[in-house]
């Protein structure tokens, strides 16, 4: 990764935040391992005794770990809401399985004779444990210990999706915004992290025989120690939580905006574009940074709240392609332009909600919606070329590959695949630029803003007309990038603050000068 | 004392591992459980301090059923040593020395003084050792130490699995050497395992023959050697018998056959009545002269032939 200059700038504009993330993380670290060495150990040591146990309980903590850390942190949320709670058991769980198996093996490994001598020589079971397995099993426990803390570490990161905070709010923001800066400034104190605590945790490993004890006693108030971290931060509090993505969190048509032209200041949390709405829904959240056109808005009841000082811009969504692509293949163009100006605000809404809330498959979606338009033709399989078509891991861009990729299908020799699922705007404009993916759609207001980065000067005289926007962006694509922006597909898809339709009724909400107001008085 | 009363014990698999063993054991005296490899006698000690419970049977410690003893207040005064000494390797040799009185709660400066007087006794420096590991010990001071461990409270009887068993034979003679002669011993009731001869012969008041879980005989080496009670303990010393029987039988034994008797002035006695025969032959060999033995009634001057020839007139009397 090229090193963006400006980053120890960066650290110094964002040091609060930095270390109000890195405590909120060692936090969440250290209270899972907390719980997980109360009720590992002993569930390693009762294992020990009741070998029938051993396979069943091995067994569940081996599957749970397993589990993808993304959909661990998932299940939790139905159960436990957002926030730390579910983040702390899902890690929690994720440490169990290292510290029963290694105080298993730990007192198992232990020389069969001494434990013969002493028990021969009249030591109680509770002296046993105590003077002769847990010290002896002690190297291969904080082995155990050891690696619950380092996975501990990288898996809190994901935290940040769910509202619990951590380093992953500037990671997954930097990933949204394209700003290098902001990931590393999560990334190396992460990293850094995992590497201190993995080194401290070797040196412990690593003491003579005498001053395990020592190090015994010093481990569990290090823990408590650690973990209170967490309950620094975050001391103060409005009536409504807002839950915004990374990316919004980071742009100046996102929260940034809102502060500074709204004035709206209230207590806010990082949660990831998959669970926002749902925790909208759920009362866990009152006030989220939806898109207009995902289908959960119309799926959760929720409603935009008007954008009354206009800082949200319109944003144009339209395929960006390789001009390179382009020229090897001149039929692709008009085939992708047949989208040109067809779906609508409401068409968009329509085909997300089918994909987002009523669980169709997004290519059913997209050969329904073109066989009611007259544009389906069956497949040719030729084999002139493969075209890649990519998408960002949201409701829009899923459809919009799956229709691209039915029309190159059906009206070309070239085969298209679909590489949904790309992580964010920078993760899919580099893969354009390098050549991993030939087109996907883009938002124009996304090119200004994250991919161009224009300076506040050059926003402020384009950002109220979207034509200008697209304009701008056009050319300015085509001169750096060599890339083209293709004829919008006609919907605008842009930022809006929702509320529960219910709840804004209920507050006389309609706008976000309303909440501000509200919130000001409550 | 020590008193089993036909214990059997049977393990999963349903073969019988002990069958019917019964034996007793005086104070002071040294019993030793001898047998090839799975001939039950490691399990049968270790019925005694309660590590395996048998099927039936009646084990009697110090005139008291085991299993009325508390467990860990009977292990405590059974000093235990083992093949491979099982000594705690987080422990100083001291701290591994002290476990039992620090187990029964002496004071600190008591268990200190313990400590040091026994490692003085079984020739482990205090200076250099007294806080050192066990890895760091050869094998046989890894194995004095852990005979100390088993002495350190003092207990009234000491059960022994193959103490020796791990050591090469030149360390081997010594330890079982200094063994024997440490004064800790003679008023202890001690059992030991072992499937070596020799070491039967050396350190055993009585020997307990045992195979295929059951006992054979128990006896004196001689009783064992001269009246074997069935053809597996006639068998089982073949190969040694000669030897065995030169170190079994005390010049006591053969002194009806021997008649030289010389005044005492004029001799000073190499030998006692309580000296084996092998060692008469052994002093007979290295000085290529007869030697002088007293005996209770007199002094006695005897060649290698006189010897062997009484050793012989004894043999058909017995058999």
């Amino acid at each position: 990764m090229e090193e963006q200059p400006g980053f120890p700038e960066f650290v110094q504009q964002q040091a609060g935040k930095l270390l109000e993330q890195t405590l909120q993380h060692i936090g969440l670290t250290f209270i899972s391992l907390l719980i997980a060495v109360i009720i590992g150990l002993p569930l390693g040591i009762l294992i020990t005794r009741r070998k029938k146990l051993a396979g069943i309980v091995l067994g569940i903590a081996g599957v749970l770990q397993t589990i993808p850390s993304i959909a661990l942190l998932g299940f939790m949320i139905p159960l436990l809401g957002i926030g730390a709670k579910p983040a702390i058991v899902a890690l929690f769980l994720y440490a169990l399985l290292p510290i029963i198996r290694n105080t298993y093996t730990g007192i198992l490994q232990v020389d069969p004779t001494v434990i013969d001598a002493a028990t021969g020589m009249g030591m109680s079971k509770k002296q046993l444990l105590y003077q002769v397995q847990l010290p002896l099993a002690m190297p291969v426990l904080l082995a155990g210990i050891r690696t619950a803390t380092v996975i501990n570490v990288g898996v809190a990161t994901l935290a940040a999706y769910i509202a619990a905070g951590g380093l992953g709010e500037f990671i997954f923001g930097g990933i949204a915004l394209n700003n290098s800066n902001m990931i590393l400034a999560g990334a190396i104190p992460s990293a850094l992290l995992a590497i201190i605590f993995d080194w401290g945790i070797a040196r412990l490993q690593k003491l003579r025989m005498r001053k395990v004890k020592t190090a015994l006693y010093l481990l569990p108030f290090l823990l408590v120690i650690l973990s209170s971290f967490y309950l620094l931060p975050a001391a103060y509090g409005t009536s409504l939580v807002a839950g915004f993505t990374p990316e919004f969190m980071g742009r100046k048509d996102g929260s940034l905006g809102l502060k500074q032209v709204y004035g709206l200041d209230m207590r806010t949390v990082v949660i990831s574009d998959m669970i926002m709405y749902k925790a909208a829904y759920e009362k866990t959240l009152d006030v989220i940074s939806g898109s207009t056109t995902d289908g959960r808005v119309k799926a959760f009841g929720l409603q935009a709240l008007e954008d009354d000082k206009h800082i949200f811009p319109p944003y144009y969504a339209a395929p960006i392609a390789r001009q390179e692509t382009l020229d090897k293949y001149p039929e692709l163009e008009p085939v992708l332009n047949k989208l040109s100006g067809i779906i609508n605000d409401s068409i968009m809404t329509e085909l997300n909600y089918r994909v987002d809330y009523q669980k169709q498959d997004p290519a059913t979606v997209a050969s329904a919606f073109l066989k009611a338009k007259g544009l389906l033709q069956t497949a040719r399989h030729g084999t002139k070329g493969t075209i890649v078509i990519g998408a960002k891991m949201f409701g829009d861009g899923y459809v919009l590959a799956n229709i691209y990729k039915l029309l190159v299908d059906g009206y070309t020799d070239l085969e298209a695949v679909t590489k949904t699922g790309l992580g964010g705007t920078k993760i899919a404009f580099e893969a354009l630029t390098n050549g991993q993916i030939d087109l996907y759609p883009e938002y124009s207001g996304t090119g200004l803003l994250v991919i161009l980065q224009a300076n506040k000067a050059v926003v402020d005289t384009l950002i109220s007309d979207k034509q200008k926007v697209y304009d701008y962006v056009s050319r300015e694509f085509m001169q750096r990038y060599r890339i083209k922006w293709l004829p919008p597909v006609g919907f605008n898809n842009t930022y809006a603050l929702m509320m529960r339709r219910q709840q804004a009724a209920d507050l006389h909400i309609t706008t976000i000068t309303d909440l501000k107001e509200y919130l000001q008085h409550h | 004392m020590i008193k089993l009363e036909h214990v059997n014990k049977s393990f999963h698999n349903g073969k019988l591992a002990v069958r019917d063993v019964s034996f007793e054991v005086n104070t002071g005296e040294t019993l030793i459980l001898l047998g090839t490899s799975g001939s039950g006698k490691t399990t049968t000690l270790r019925m005694i301090n309660r590590l395996i419970a048998p099927d039936s049977g009646e084990i009697h410690v110090n005139g008291e059923r085991v299993n009325a003893q508390q467990i860990e207040s009977l292990r405590r005064n059974i000093g235990y040593v083992l093949q491979d000494n099982g000594l705690f390797p987080h422990y100083t040799v001291a701290e591994n020395i002290g476990i039992v009185p620090t187990l029964l709660k002496w004071d600190k400066k008591r268990i200190e003084e313990r400590t040091r007087s026994l490692m003085d006794k079984l020739h482990l420096s205090a200076a250099d050792h007294y806080h050192v590991y066990p890895q760091q010990l050869s094998g046989g001071q890894q194995q004095r130490v852990g005979l100390a461990r088993a002495l350190a409270a003092d207990p009234p009887v000491l059960l022994m699995d193959e103490p020796f068993g791990a050591l090469d034979p030149v360390t081997r003679a010594s330890v079982r050497k200094e063994f024997r002669t440490l004064d800790e011993i003679s008023n202890k009731t001690v059992i030991m395992v072992t499937h070596d001869v020799q070491e039967a012969f050396e350190l055993g008041d009585r020997i307990c023959l045992m195979d295929n879980g059951a006992v054979q005989q128990t006896g004196t080496p001689a009783e064992l050697l001269f009246q074997p009670a069935n053809d597996f303990v006639s068998s089982f010393f073949h190969e040694q018998r000669f030897l065995l029987e030169l170190n079994a039988l005390r010049l006591a034994d053969i002194r009806p056959w021997l008649h030289t008797s010389v005044p005492a002035e004029n001799y000073s006695p190499v030998l006692r009545g309580d000296n084996s025969c092998w060692d008469a032959l052994e002093q007979l060999t290295t000085l290529s002269a007869p030697v002088t033995i007293s005996f209770e009634d007199a002094l006695i001057r005897l060649d290698t032939s006189e010897l062997m020839h009484a050793f012989t007139q004894y043999k058909q009397t017995v058999s």
